[in-house]
């Protein structure tokens, strides 16, 4: 009985842990002025089912929720914000131009997570958090004449019944299985300059399960907390 | 097929569920095929791999490397027609700039094609087999298929090593690292993260989703093989692709890939052997008349290059960047063997020895340009490139009159400035 009273502290332990929210340093650019139009590019969800062995089997029907759920809470959440705010959908995107810079973000972003939240530094980018699409970004939203974009992007997996039973026994015997756990990136790209303005990085709580409306609002609330809009 | 035994369906059926188990499907089979049209429910696990494929596919949409050429996928989505007609409408053909001998079909009906296959295929024939091939694993869910053999056997070793304590949890976290076709994606750190949003990652998740046993393989080629020929493609097009294939392996700059039998490739669970290669033979024995006509098959090559020649430039410069330059040499004598594109292929022989630099390359690039410029399809670029070799080999005087060539040819090239600061400075060098 003791050992089920410590493995399940164990858990809730590991459950709290997992919420870790991290800031990205702002740059001296600061907020957005009042009325400012704000594209809301929808976001990229991939989840899966981490099954006991081990495996990651996609989810589309969680995918599919966590993109709805997601999409509706930004809105809710900025909704009381003094800006204009535009849902955006980068499949439908035309403009060869516009597709190479969300392709252009998704690798700054990709290099963000590697060198400002990554094991790796780069030599030339110690000092202030400075990162930019470089100018022309605007293209993105060239027929709808917006100043900012902000882009949320979501890997994550849930463990199974028996992933958790899995880790339940192997916590008796004092060795430790990972959990499923979903991280949330959102990155605010100034659109009249290119720079990246603001980013975030959270790892989702256990009250954050982004599948449920619920859960989402909570994600969405920590995702944004520290967002300069 | 009328003839099928009950234990024979029984098989089939069997075959479906266990195809990583079981053996070489029986020749004769004829398996479960998908029904067209299908769609599976979001919350399945052959959704969630719908969904991925359908991810993978708008990512190649928006490829700086999906080639532009209207007419050109709509004739591979031709024949990829040809050969599936009952799935016509489910299939969604790309040709992608890749050179590299290649080509997929996803569970969601994306099909993509690389150049580097469109340039290696003698003619339609050949290609039919492939697309048939391809379509083959579709038609069969192979990907699904090879999904569920590898859950079952993530989860065969979780049950074996459970019983060993602590080792069951050392073995699950290993398969999490290392096995799954999503493993890769496996995240618990911030850092990790990083890592999970790589594009390298991303596309290697994808190409697991491509990844087949050799039952599999060897199954795709059976029906690949029937369906191209139902058709109504020449049989013996598959062996000749294969062999085709084996011959340029041997040419390869590397000894790995000379001695090897297996291609990096789509195919490369599969080597191509000559067993592979023997049954394919054996099928087309079958349906005789197995060997057309030589002015039958000319015609065919004939008929394909006029497809893909507007592109053939274009591909070869991209085969080039494989640095592998036996096999490009042997692609390009492959294809002037057809006796046409000489000026061209002439043209792409001297770049290839120029960028290969070896002893005796220069005199090599210097004559292939030359016999490029005495051909009527010689791209403008072949008489500047024979003035730069002119000029290097210190024939000055070919060298001016092929660079006044090159301008006369392209007048409107956007090196011309830079060409004519040449000839003024070997005019200045003459005069003085």
């Amino acid at each position: 009985m003791r050992f089920l009273i410590l493995a399940l502290a164990c858990i809730a332990l590991t459950g709290c842990t997992i919420t870790n929210q991290r800031l990205g340093a702002e740059t001296d650019i600061g907020k957005p002025p009042p009325n400012s139009k704000v594209l809301l590019v929808r976001p990229d969800v991939s989840l899966a089912l981490l099954t006991a062995s081990g495996m990651q089997e996609a989810k589309a029907d969680w995918s599919k929720a966590g993109r709805e759920d997601l999409t509706t809470e930004v809105k809710v959440a900025l909704e009381t914000k003094a800006h204009v705010f535009e849902a955006f959908d980068p499949d439908a995107v035309q403009d060869p131009h516009a597709v190479q810079l969300l392709r252009l973000h998704d690798a700054v972003g990709q290099s963000i997570m590697a060198f400002n939240y990554g094991l790796i530094k780069l030599p030339t980018k110690t000092g202030s958090f400075d990162w930019t699409l470089g100018e022309g970004a605007e293209a993105i939203g060239h027929d709808r004449h917006a100043d900012y974009a902000l882009f949320v992007t979501t890997h994550g997996t849930y463990a199974s019944a028996g992933r958790k039973a899995l880790m339940m026994g192997a916590a008796l015997l004092g060795a430790s299985i990972p959990l499923g756990s979903q991280q949330v990136f959102a990155s605010l790209v100034d659109l009249k300059t290119g720079r990246i303005v603001w980013f975030n990085v959270a790892v989702a709580g256990p009250g954050a399960d982004m599948r449920t409306q619920a859960g989402a609002k909570s994600l969405v609330e920590s995702l944004l907390k520290g967002a300069p809009l | 097929m009328n003839r099928l035994t009950a234990s024979r369906r029984l098989a089939a059926a069997l075959l479906v569920g266990c195809t990583a188990l079981t053996g070489a499907a029986n020749a004769q089979t004829t398996p479960n095929l998908r029904a067209p049209h299908l769609k599976p429910d979001l919350t399945t696990a052959e959704g969630g791999i719908w969904d991925q494929s359908d991810k993978a596919e708008s990512h190649v949409r928006a490829s700086a490397e999906l080639d532009s050429d209207p007419v050109l996928t709509a004739y591979v989505g031709g024949v990829v027609c040809r050969v599936a007609p009952e799935y016509c409408g489910d299939l969604r053909t790309y040709v992608l700039d890749r050179p590299v001998f290649n080509a997929a079909a996803a569970p969601n009906g994306y099909v993509e094609v690389n150049s580097g296959l469109l340039l290696r295929v003698r003619d339609e024939d050949e290609l039919a087999f492939v697309l048939g091939h391809e379509v083959s694993h579709f038609a069969r869910n192979h990907t699904f298929a090879r999904f569920q053999a590898q859950k079952n056997t993530a989860n065969a070793m979780m049950v074996l090593t459970a019983g060993i304590t602590i080792a069951a949890a050392g073995a699950a976290y290993s398969t999490a690292r290392a096995g799954g076709p999503y493993a890769g994606q496996n995240i618990n750190t911030i850092s990790s993260t990083a890592r999970s949003l790589n594009d390298l990652v991303y596309l290697s998740s994808i190409a697991s989703l491509f990844s087949f046993s050799r039952e599999e393989e060897t199954e795709a080629d059976q029906l690949g093989f029937q369906r191209a020929q139902h058709a109504g493609y020449r049989p013996g097009a598959s062996v000749d692709l294969w062999n085709g294939e084996l011959d340029e392996a041997r040419a390869s700059d590397f000894p790995k890939v000379r001695t090897s039998e297996v291609r990096a490739s789509i195919f490369d669970t599969h080597p191509v052997t000559s067993d592979r290669i023997a049954a394919l033979t054996a099928m087309g024995a079958g349906v005789v008349p197995a060997a057309a006509s030589p002015a039958t098959t000319a015609d065919a090559a004939r008929r394909y290059r006029a497809v893909v020649r507007p592109h053939l430039g274009d591909w070869l410069k991209d085969d080039l960047r494989r640095r592998d330059y036996g096999q490009t040499l042997f692609l390009i004598d492959r294809l002037a063997g057809e006796g046409e594109d000489l000026g061209l292929l002439s043209f792409y022989r001297g770049e290839t020895y120029r960028h290969r630099r070896a002893p005796g390359d220069d005199a090599l690039a210097l004559a292939s340009y030359r016999a490029a410029t005495v051909q009527p399809d010689a791209p403008a670029a072949a008489w500047r490139e024979l003035g730069q070799a002119c000029h290097k080999a210190g024939d000055q005087a070919c060298a001016k009159d092929a660079f006044s060539r090159y301008i006369e040819h392209d007048p409107k090239a956007q090196d011309r400035w830079l060409v004519e600061a040449d000839l003024k400075s070997m005019q200045q060098a003459g005069g003085s």
